[in-house]
């Protein structure tokens, strides 16, 4: 095998070779053979079977909580360092409750839990969270993220599909139940084949129909070859965290997934009935119909290898399998006559315990949403090209704990939020003894983008998460669960750059203040504020977003309509708390930022209110102005 | 191999640097970013890969894709075989709406001699053919798909499918911004309504959305939330703006160490700053009456687009790298029924603008700079559709550029003897995005992004300048 230290210098040389290919390859002889998996190939750690770790023994270990902080520490010990001090009991709250929810804690729950010194205080936040609604509300979000999802087809017509709502709610709910993740896997790759009869197991298929799709095209090959495509590359990087889709043209230039591995996972997808709405069996109407699976009932179409991805050239016929690399150590059998069950087939293979990415790929993905980064940065490329594990014997702790507990996430979640590591602090506080800013310096110095997880990381928070905290703090959050899609008014210069009809707002005005999940998501357009603020577009999976600072952001933060509206709801909310000014001040802190002002906030405060002539309209300006302070934005 | 380990740890910060960075409008990052940190202010600020021709880009592209045959392709065949079925040795033809076997439809005007250069142009374009000697005349273009949105995409994102990032987006990504307190990337639409395909035509795909097209209109709010609220006064927002700063600035003391929060205090004084130079940028309130009247802002079939082509001019001038104007609604060129009498009423609207905007560049020493480019998804069908339409037609059709490094009075490339598909000196629209590059200055091959696991380019693994066309 070749050593991971050659990785930079291969890497450097298949992105140089990479651009020699030319257009004119076509005219080259087209090569199908598939290069065979060598013994190097299977010695990569990622295609070999969970084993679980002994956790690290630590002598006089009184920081640690739980294992996850063993390997932490033992990790940061090796390297001659110590994780800095915990952060205040104000920041944990905020921290945990945007973490988990979305949303910024209330007044009363701050007060509750600087109040409440037991030792159980933390566990009773976390399980407060974990029973709210607003937790599926969130995560189902970053899901909905790596799955493409959106509410209409793009291209042309970007027509609407009316009961995809159907599938972002049954995600809500499954984040909301704690469906183990084996379950949730399950039915959505194969819902129709495990449970025909149930609604919720097709409309959970809407994973599947969840892409772009060109229905007007000319070539109705060409849009199911780019559609199972797309398919196949998703599931590829979702649930195994490989780059398949790099595999439909050509094989794979790192990592060993052929070509024909691409087309044999393709494979599993094929006897699908794409394109055509199904009927619900509990629903009462029988003509409600949604974009979900089901497989053909005659003319099953044969797989092939498309050569170099084209539609229109045919290769070899293959059959669905499991890429090579990872069928190892596992015993399932697929029979070359399999028409209807496949996707059952692919789904168990996926979760059995010896396939060993599917659990580390998602403990990481968990990982990743409450630190910022997993502990594998690229968290839907665990090939050669993705970046290395910071904590690998964690991952695959993690990766086995997750399996044991029934793929519960909200163990999951559980586990990492109690642990010592989650709850350091992301700065230095004013207060600290020298040895403590010597250790803040020297992490600062050698770890600066904090891989060794001797402090937490600063996160921004998601376009969705500010407007609905801009929404919460003016006391205007709708918090209406589930249903169709929200249209609130877009501004005139936006609604012009679609067709025409294609925004119709929703006419109930009390919906428009919804969390920003249920916004009608469509494909060809992005709300303009989550758009500034790096939603992704919905056309591929993004499994890290983006956070880019630019001036149109404080545009929107000062300028729109929605942000002086939310201020002055906000100066109204406070004027109703009290007629103190000081006492305005504090709970438009508490509101906002989740603390209490300290003295010099409070009395800056006071000179902008008092300084100003219109007191009411200082008041709102006061508002809109903790709005857009960083603090807000940005979870410590 | 520490060698390579150093280059590899650049190219990761790099691409960190990437995703956190930005400022204004534009891509290139904000001051106090660079300065802390030192191995990004030595290597990061935008270099082109040779020197570049042109420093901007006038795009203007007409939705819906018009005739070449009609406007810039004369084709004497299509005369003498007019009502004819289009000969079998011409093979299958991919069409959108099954117009293969109708007959072919002759050119709807008279084409004549313009200039030195004695290229011919229709009677649609009176104006326009008065500068020939400064077009540089591709008639050998060529896309892969019949279908609007997918050409729409395609011409400005290389791809037919949609969620990549477009032209506009690849070239503040690789040159950044003249002017920060400006968009580095304009589009303004027809009045209209939206394109066929939607804002995706001008995504940042997967680059960061600071890449992405600004959508710019005419009148009093030029860009999304520009003005500040309506009951507030300038000193009022100056007030707020300092108690956010103030505030901030308290807030970035213990945490020096964090770039981001510093970028996100400077990007509040651009916001502020945009306020004022947006408005003055769109202001056509000093231009001379000449001026008016050269882009036909005195004529009401000319003002709208005629509008559009100054502030175009007038954005370049003041640091705008790429702008796109779209003539056409929704449906814009798409002459299915009735060619005369659909790029009648579009040849009119821009005829005499374009014109204008091309000798205006002339008259400011602006045009050797700046690359104009005339185009749509596609061209038209040489057979008829309808007895008075044509269908779209990706096989073969015309594209112009003018000035910023091409050659003037040049006819480059050309389809078959009757417009129906690129014969010789053919031009794949990967081509023409890895010319447009190069005269940026920009290697098609070099200019990369890392996404999924691939270093990703506008061309995919294709794409060849047209070297015949440069100066």
């Amino acid at each position: 095998m070749i050593s991971k230290c050659f990785k930079p210098f291969l890497m450097l040389l298949i992105i140089f070779s990479f651009h020699s290919v030319r257009a004119d390859d076509s005219v080259t002889p087209v090569v199908t053979e598939e290069p065979a998996i060598d013994e190097s190939d299977l010695e990569y750690w990622a295609y070999q079977a969970v084993v679980r770790p002994d956790v690290p023994e630590i002598e006089n270990d009184r920081w640690s909580t739980n294992p996850i902080d063993r390997f932490v520490l033992t990790s940061l010990q090796s390297k001659d360092h110590q994780p800095v001090e915990f952060a205040d009991k104000e920041t944990l709250l905020r921290r945990v409750t945007y973490n988990l929810t979305g949303l910024p804690p209330q007044p009363e729950e701050i007060h509750k839990f600087l109040a409440d010194d037991s030792k159980e205080a933390w566990n009773k936040v976390i399980s407060r969270l974990l029973d709210s609604p607003a937790y599926g509300e969130r995560w189902s979000q970053h899901w909905l993220d790596l799955v493409r999802f959106a509410e209409t087809d793009g291209f042309e017509h970007d027509k609407v599909r009316p009961e995809a709502w159907r599938y972002r709610d049954w995600v809500i709910e499954a984040f909301n139940e704690d469906l183990p993740y084996d379950q949730f896997l399950k039915l959505q790759l194969a819902g129709d084949e495990i449970a025909p009869d149930s609604d919720n197991a097709l409309i959970a298929t809407g994973y599947l129909m969840a892409g772009p799709d060109m229905p007007d095209i000319n070539s109705q090959d060409e849009r199911r070859h780019n559609f199972l495509n797309a398919m196949t590359a998703n599931v590829g990087e979702v649930f195994l965290g490989l780059r398949f889709g790099c595999a439909q043209c050509h094989h794979h230039r790192t990592d060993p997934i052929s070509q024909h591995d691409f087309y044999r996972l393709r494979s599993f997808f094929e006897t699908i009935d794409l394109f055509k709405d199904q009927p619900l069996p509990e629903q009462d109407d029988d003509k409600l119909k949604a974009r979900v699976v089901k497989n053909r009932t005659k003319s099953f179409p044969e797989s092939y290898l498309w050569i170099r991805g084209d539609y229109r050239r045919p290769g070899d016929v293959l059959h669905p399998n499991f890429p090579r690399v990872l069928q190892v150590s596992l015993s399932r059998e697929l029979t070359d006559d399999l028409k209807t069950g496949r996707r059952k087939a692919l789904a168990e293979w996926l979760t059995d315990h010896n396939q060993p990415l599917t659990a580390r790929v998602f403990v990481n993905r968990v990982w990743q949403h409450h630190f910022g980064v997993g502990l594998i940065p690229t968290t839907s490329d665990f090939g050669w090209m993705g970046e290395s594990a910071s904590h690998p014997e964690l991952l695959d702790w993690l990766a086995a704990e997750f399996m044991e507990f029934g793929w519960s996430i909200k163990k999951l979640h559980r586990l990492i939020l109690t642990s010592s590591t989650y709850r350091l602090a992301s700065h230095p506080s004013d207060s600290l003894t020298e040895a403590q800013k010597k250790n803040w310096n020297a992490l600062f110095e050698e770890d600066p983008e904090n891989r060794w997880l001797g402090r937490m990381n600063r996160q921004r928070l998601e376009g969705e998460a500010i407007r609905d905290a801009l929404l919460s703090v003016s006391g205007e959050l709708n918090r209406k669960q589930g249903g169709p899609g929200v249209r609130p008014p877009l501004p005139p210069a936006v609604a012009s750059t679609l067709l025409k009809n294609q925004w119709p707002v929703t006419e109930d005005e009390s919906e428009h203040t919804r969390r920003s999940i249920y916004l009608f998501a469509r494909r060809n357009l992005t709300m303009p504020m989550l758009e500034a603020f790096d939603k992704p577009d919905a056309n591929l999976s993004c499994p890290e977003r983006s956070q880019t600072t630019i001036a149109p952001q404080a545009l929107h933060l000062l300028n729109s309509e929605f942000a002086r509206e939310c201020s002055l709801y906000f100066a109204e909310r406070l004027k109703k708390h009290s007629s103190n000014q000081s006492e305005q001040i504090e709970q438009a802190y508490l509101l906002s930022m989740g603390r209490f002002p300290t003295v010099e906030e409070q009395m800056a405060c006071d000179e902008f209110l008092t300084s100003n002539t219109d007191s009411e309209v200082a008041l709102v300006d006061l508002c809109q102005a903790l709005l857009n302070l960083n603090e807000f934005v940005y979870l410590d | 191999m520490s060698q390579h380990d150093s280059q590899f740890e650049f190219a990761a910060n790099r691409r960190q640097f990437l995703r956190q960075a930005g400022g204004g409008f534009g891509a290139l990052a904000c001051a106090s970013l660079l300065n802390s940190d030192k191995l990004l202010a030595s290597s990061s600020a935008p270099q082109t890969h040779f020197a570049p021709r042109a420093k901007q880009v006038i795009y203007l592209f007409m939705h819906g894709g018009p005739s070449h045959v009609d406007l810039f392709d004369p084709k004497p065949a299509l005369t003498k075989y007019a009502g004819q079925p289009l000969p079998e040795s011409f093979g299958e033809v991919m069409t959108r709406r099954k117009v293969a076997a109708n007959p072919l439809l002759q050119p709807l005007k008279p084409f004549r001699k313009y200039g030195e250069s004695g290229i011919e142009v229709s009677d649609f374009l009176p104006h326009i053919a008065e500068c020939v000697d400064d077009l540089c005349i591709l008639r050998g273009c060529h896309g892969d798909s019949v279908n609007h949105p997918q050409s729409v995409y395609q011409m400005n994102t290389g791809s037919i499918l949609m969620g990549k990032p477009s032209l506009g987006s690849w070239l503040t990504y690789g040159l950044g911004s003249e002017n920060q307190n400006m968009p580095a990337f304009v589009v303004m639409l027809d009045q209209g309504a939206g394109i066929k395909g939607g804002p995706p035509a001008w995504g940042s795909g997967f680059l960061p959305a600071t890449y992405q097209g600004t959508t710019v209109r005419t009148g009093e709010t030029p860009i999304l939330h520009l003005n500040k609220p309506e009951q507030m006064t300038r000193p009022q927002q100056r007030r707020l703006l300092d108690f956010i700063k103030q505030r901030n600035e308290e807030h970035l003391i213990r945490r020096q160490n964090d770039s981001e929060l510093s970028a996100r205090i400077d990007a509040y004084e651009l916001a502020y700053r945009m306020q004022q130079t947006a408005p003055e940028v769109m202001d056509l309130s000093q231009e001379t009456a000449s001026t008016r009247e050269q882009y036909g802002l005195d004529d009401n079939k000319t003002t709208e687009f005629g509008t559009r082509c100054l502030l175009a001019r007038r954005m370049v001038e003041s640091g705008v790298r790429f702008v796109q104007l779209y003539s056409g609604d929704t449906n814009g060129w798409d002459a299915h029924n009735d060619v005369l009498q659909n790029h009648t009423k579009y040849c009119e609207a821009t005829d005499k603008p374009i014109a204008g905007l091309l000798k205006d560049l002339k008259q400011r020493g602006l045009l050797d700079e700046t690359l104009v480019i005339w185009g749509g998804e596609f061209g038209r069908m040489p057979m008829s559709e309808q007895g008075t339409g044509r269908d779209h037609n990706p096989w073969g059709y015309t594209v112009w550029m003018a000035g910023g490094g091409v050659k003037g009075g040049m006819v480059h490339g050309a389809t078959d003897d009757v417009g129906l598909r690129a014969v010789t000196d053919t031009v794949h629209v990967h081509d023409l995005h890895a010319t447009i590059l190069h005269l940026l200055g920009l290697d098609h091959e070099l200019l990369t992004y890392f996404h999924n696991g691939r270093e990703e380019r506008l061309t995919d693994v294709a794409g060849n300048v047209v070297k015949e066309i440069l100066v």
